[in-house]
C-alpha cells in the first residue's frame, strides 16, 4: 500500500445555478492577462450541449486521454511514432474557433459618437488582433440552450440514447437542462503529465494538484491534445501551456480557491482524500462497467489504523491525517456513494466527482389547476426523469446507469424523509420504505441533508495544512516577491528559456 | 657553472629563435603554395601575374610589403607601377589573403628571395608542353569534372559547384562560374594548371585547403578545359528558368501530397458543426 494524499472535490450539481460566478471570480484572479483572455480555468456548461472547447468530450476528435490497447494503457493523441511525425505541430488541439475569438467592446463610440440618426453602439474588438470583429461564438454560446440548436442536438453525450429520447429531450415540454462547472480534475493518472516532452508538468506530491512549470514549459502543447476534458490552455503571449492551479496560493493559506470561495448555490466541497497510489495502473486499466468502483476502492478510509501507519510511513503529517477524517468529499465519494467521478471511461482517474442532478418534478396544466404528471403527486420515479438516466451515465458513471440511479434514488429518499419530517405530507412509513430502497440509513439521510443545505464554510472546505515551512526551499524569498507577482511562483511567466 | 649555465640559456634562446624562425619560413612556403602560386612563378615566366624571381631588384620591400597586404589600396592610391601591374596582368586583382600580417609578407619576401638564388626553383610551375592531348586525357578529365573519378586528395567534384558546356539539363553547379571558357580566359594551358595547382578564390581556396589537386588530374583537367573551349557551347547545364518552374512544381506537388497523405487531420470542430446547419 502506497498511501498519498489528494485535496479532492465534489460540485453538488443539483445545486448548481448556472450563474458563471465561479468563472468570473477566477478569471479576475488568475486569467486577466494578455495571452490568457480565452482560457476558462473554470467554466460552466449548460447540459446538453457542446461545452467549452466545442464537444471537447469527442475523443475521437480531439483524441484525449488514454485507451486500452493490448492490455496497456496508451496515450490517444501522442505516441513514439507519432511525436516523431507531429513534432512540428501538434495537430489534435482545438483551434481558436473551437474555443472563441476572445473580445471586448469599443465603448467610446458610446460617448464620441456624432449626433445621428440612430443610436451608437460599442462594436466589439478582438482582443487577440485589436480589430473590429464579428462574434460567432463565445465559452458559453450555449448557455441555457440558447445560441442555436446546434449546440446541445451535437452534445456527445446524446449518443448513449435512443432516438425516441432524443426526440423527447427537445420536444417543447420536457425540455431540460443543467449545469455543469468544470475545473481542471487533477487526475490521478494524468495524461496531460505523461504527454509532456519537457517534463514540465507534475502532480505536487504533497497534495496531487497538477501544475505546469513554467520555466521548463517549451509549449509543444502536447498536453493540451492529451488532455481529454481540454483543460490545460496555451498562452499566445508567453509561449507557454498554463492551468488551473487549484488556487494552491490561497490553499496554502487556508483559504478555499476562489471558485468555491465565490460560489453562490454552495454547490462546491473540497476535502482530502487519502488514496493508494500502488492501484493507479490496476484501476485504469479496469473495463468501463467496473472502473467507478475501482476507483472508489482505492480511497482508503482515514480511520482505518493500517491506512494510517502507511500513511505516517509515507511521510504524510498527522494533521492532514485527521484532515481527511473530517474530508466532506469522502463521505460524498466513499460513504455515501451520491458523488461520480466525470468521463471515467477517458481513465485519467480525475478527482473531482460530481453529484448527478434531480430533473425537474414534471407537471402538467388542466384548465386552472396544475397537476403533477408522476404517480405518487411528489416526486416522479428516477428512471422518468427528463434527463434520461443514460444521458447522466454517459457523464459521470462511465456509462454505469445503475451507479447514477443509486445516487438519484438516494437523493430522493432524503427529499421524502425532510419532506415527512418537515411539511408532514409524507407518511412515515412511506419515507421510510424510500430510505430503506435507497440503502439510506436515517443518520446518513441526515448528514446528507445536512451537509446538502445546511452547510457552512467550514464544513464544505475542509483545507489540509499545507506544510509549506517544509518546502520553503522551493520559495527562496517568499518575502521579496510579495503582492509583485500573481500566477508563477518568483517570477511572473514570460516568454523564453 | 656560472658559464655553462650561461651557454645552457644562451643554447636554450637559440634553439627557440631558430625553431621560431623555422616554423614561419615553414608557413610561409605553405602560404605560399596554398595563395600564390596559382597566378605567380618563381622562375617560371609570367602567368596571370608576374614572375617573382629577384622582384626586390624591381621595386624595393617596404613597397612590396603593403602591395601584399593591400594591393587595391595601392592601385587606388595611383602609384604608377601598381596600375601598370594590374593592365598587365589584364586587369585580374590580386587577392588578398586572409589574416595576413605584415610580419607573414616579410617572410613570404624572405622566401622569395631564398628562392630566386636557386637554379630551378619548386614554384617554378607546371609546364605541360605545346603537343596536343590525347583523347584519353580528355576522356579522364571530363571523368574528373562530372565526379565520375574521385580526385586522389578527397576535393570535390568541379561539377558540384561548376558547370559546362553540353551537359545534360540539371547537372552542373551555378555557385561557381561558368568552366567552358576558361581556358581562354585564364589564357592558355600554363595559366589554367596553375591556378588548379591552388586555386585562390576566397571560395575554393577553402575547399581545396589541404586537398590539393595532384598534377595527374590537373593535365587532363587542363586538356578537357582545352577541348571544351574548342568543342563547346557556353550554355551549359540549367537553364534558370526551367530551374525555378521545377522548383515550384515540385513544392505544390509536396504540399499535394501532403494533404493527401493527412486529409483525416484535425480541422476544427465548431466550424463543421455549424457549417453543415447553415
Amino acid at each position: 500500500m502506497d498511501v498519498r494524499s489528494q485535496v479532492s472535490m465534489v460540485f453538488h450539481l443539483d445545486k448548481c445555478i448556472g450563474c458563471h460566478t465561479c468563472s468570473i471570480a477566477c478569471k479576475n484572479v488568475w486569467t486577466d492577462r494578455q495571452g490568457t483572455e480565452y482560457m476558462w480555468w473554470n467554466n460552466v456548461e449548460t447540459k446538453p450541449g457542446t461545452g467549452f472547447p466545442t464537444a471537447w468530450e469527442d475523443q475521437e476528435k480531439y483524441q484525449g486521454g488514454w485507451e486500452l490497447k493490448k492490455g496497456e494503457l496508451k496515450l490517444k493523441s501522442t505516441g513514439p511514432a507519432k511525436v516523431m511525425a507531429n513534432i512540428f505541430h501538434n495537430p489534435h488541439q482545438p483551434s481558436m474557433d473551437d474555443y472563441y475569438e476572445p473580445w471586448t467592446y469599443d465603448y467610446e463610440t458610446l460617448f464620441d459618437a456624432p449626433e445621428g440618426d440612430d443610436q451608437p453602439v460599442a462594436r466589439p474588438v478582438s482582443r487577440v488582433t485589436g480589430e473590429y470583429m464579428e462574434v460567432e461564438a463565445g465559452p458559453n454560446w450555449d448557455d441555457d440552450l440558447g445560441g442555436s440548436e446546434i449546440y446541445a442536438a451535437n452534445d456527445p453525450n446524446l449518443d448513449a440514447l435512443t432516438e425516441e429520447q432524443r426526440q423527447q429531450l427537445s420536444a417543447v415540454e420536457r425540455l431540460v437542462m443543467f449545469y455543469f462547472p468544470r475545473i481542471c480534475n487533477h487526475c490521478l493518472n494524468p495524461s496531460c503529465v505523461a504527454s509532456c516532452p519537457s517534463g514540465a508538468l507534475y502532480k505536487r506530491g504533497e497534495d496531487g494538484i497538477v501544475l505546469i512549470d513554467q520555466k521548463r514549459c517549451r509549449a509543444w502543447r502536447s498536453c493540451i491534445a492529451a488532455c481529454p476534458y481540454k483543460k490545460t490552455y496555451y498562452n499566445w503571449q508567453t509561449g507557454k501551456s498554463e492551468k488551473c492551479i487549484l488556487c494552491y496560493p490561497r490553499l496554502e493559506t487556508g483559504q478555499a480557491p476562489a471558485c468555491f470561495h465565490s460560489c453562490v448555490g454552495r454547490i462546491r466541497y473540497l476535502g482530502v482524500l487519502l488514496y493508494d497510489a500502488e492501484r493507479i495502473e490496476e484501476v485504469a486499466k479496469l473495463p468501463d462497467d467496473e472502473i467507478v468502483e475501482g476507483q472508489r476502492s482505492m480511497i482508503l478510509d482515514p480511520r482505518d489504523p493500517e491506512v494510517v501507519a502507511a500513511a505516517k510511513a509515507n511521510g504524510i503529517p498527522d494533521d492532514v491525517i485527521e484532515s481527511a477524517c473530517k474530508s466532506p468529499v469522502y463521505r460524498f465519494v466513499k460513504e455515501w456513494k451520491i458523488a461520480l467521478p466525470p468521463h471515467l471511461e477517458f481513465r485519467t482517474l480525475p478527482m473531482l466527482f460530481y453529484v448527478p442532478p434531480m430533473s425537474p418534478v414534471m407537471a402538467g396544466k388542466d384548465g386552472d389547476s396544475v397537476y403533477h404528471l408522476t404517480d405518487n403527486n411528489l416526486f416522479h420515479d428516477i428512471d422518468q426523469s427528463r434527463v434520461p438516466i443514460s444521458y447522466l451515465a454517459k457523464l459521470l458513471g462511465a456509462g454505469n446507469e445503475g451507479l447514477v440511479r443509486y445516487a438519484l434514488r438516494k437523493q430522493k429518499a432524503v427529499r421524502l424523509y425532510r419532506r415527512a419530517l418537515t411539511v408532514g405530507d409524507v407518511d412515515d412509513a412511506s419515507a421510510a420504505r424510500a430510505l430503506r430502497e435507497a440503502d439510506c440509513t436515517v443518520e446518513e439521510a441526515e448528514a446528507i441533508y445536512r451537509l446538502t443545505t445546511l452547510c457552512t464554510f467550514d464544513d464544505r472546505f475542509v483545507i489540509p495544512p499545507m506544510h509549506r515551512e517544509e518546502a520553503i526551499q522551493m520559495i527562496e524569498e517568499p518575502h521579496g516577491h510579495r503582492q509583485s507577482v500573481g500566477f508563477g511562483f518568483t517570477a511572473g511567466p514570460k516568454r523564453g528559456l | 657553472m656560472k658559464t655553462a649555465c650561461r651557454f645552457g640559456v644562451v643554447l636554450g634562446l637559440a634553439v627557440l629563435i631558430l625553431g621560431a624562425r623555422v616554423t614561419v619560413a615553414q608557413e610561409a612556403v605553405e602560404t605560399f603554395r596554398q595563395s600564390c602560386i596559382s597566378c605567380h612563378t618563381i622562375g617560371g615566366g609570367r602567368l596571370v601575374g608576374p614572375d617573382l624571381k629577384n622582384v626586390e631588384e624591381r621595386q624595393d620591400r617596404e613597397w612590396l610589403a603593403s602591395f601584399i597586404l593591400d594591393p587595391l589600396g595601392v592601385i587606388n592610391s595611383g602609384d604608377p607601377y601598381a596600375v601598370k601591374l594590374r593592365e598587365e596582368a589584364g586587369g585580374a586583382l590580386m587577392t588578398t589573403i586572409p589574416g595576413m600580417s605584415r610580419s607573414q609578407a616579410e617572410a613570404l619576401l624572405d622566401l622569395i628571395a631564398a628562392e630566386s638564388l636557386l637554379e630551378t626553383s619548386e614554384f617554378a610551375g607546371l609546364d605541360l608542353g605545346d603537343e596536343p592531348f590525347t583523347a584519353l586525357d580528355i576522356e579522364r578529365g571530363e571523368e574528373i569534372f562530372m565526379g565520375r573519378r574521385k580526385l586522389a586528395n578527397g576535393g570535390p567534384a568541379c561539377l558540384s559547384c561548376h558547370t559546362v558546356g553540353g551537359l545534360p539539363e540539371l547537372s552542373g553547379g551555378t555557385l561557381g562560374p561558368d568552366l567552358s571558357r576558361v581556358f581562354e580566359r585564364l589564357q592558355g594551358r600554363k595559366n589554367l594548371a596553375s591556378w588548379l595547382l591552388a586555386p585562390a578564390t576566397e571560395t575554393m581556396r577553402p575547399v581545396f585547403a589541404g586537398r590539393a589537386m595532384t598534377q595527374d588530374e590537373i593535365v587532363p583537367l587542363v586538356a578537357f578545359f582545352e577541348d571544351a573551349a574548342q568543342q563547346r557551347s557556353e550554355d551549359g547545364g540549367t537553364s534558370r528558368l526551367l530551374f525555378l518552374l521545377l522548383g515550384l512544381g515540385g513544392a505544390a506537388f509536396g504540399f499535394l501530397l501532403a494533404d493527401g497523405i493527412w486529409r483525416g487531420r484535425f480541422r476544427g470542430v465548431r466550424q463543421e458543426l455549424v457549417g453543415n446547419r447553415r
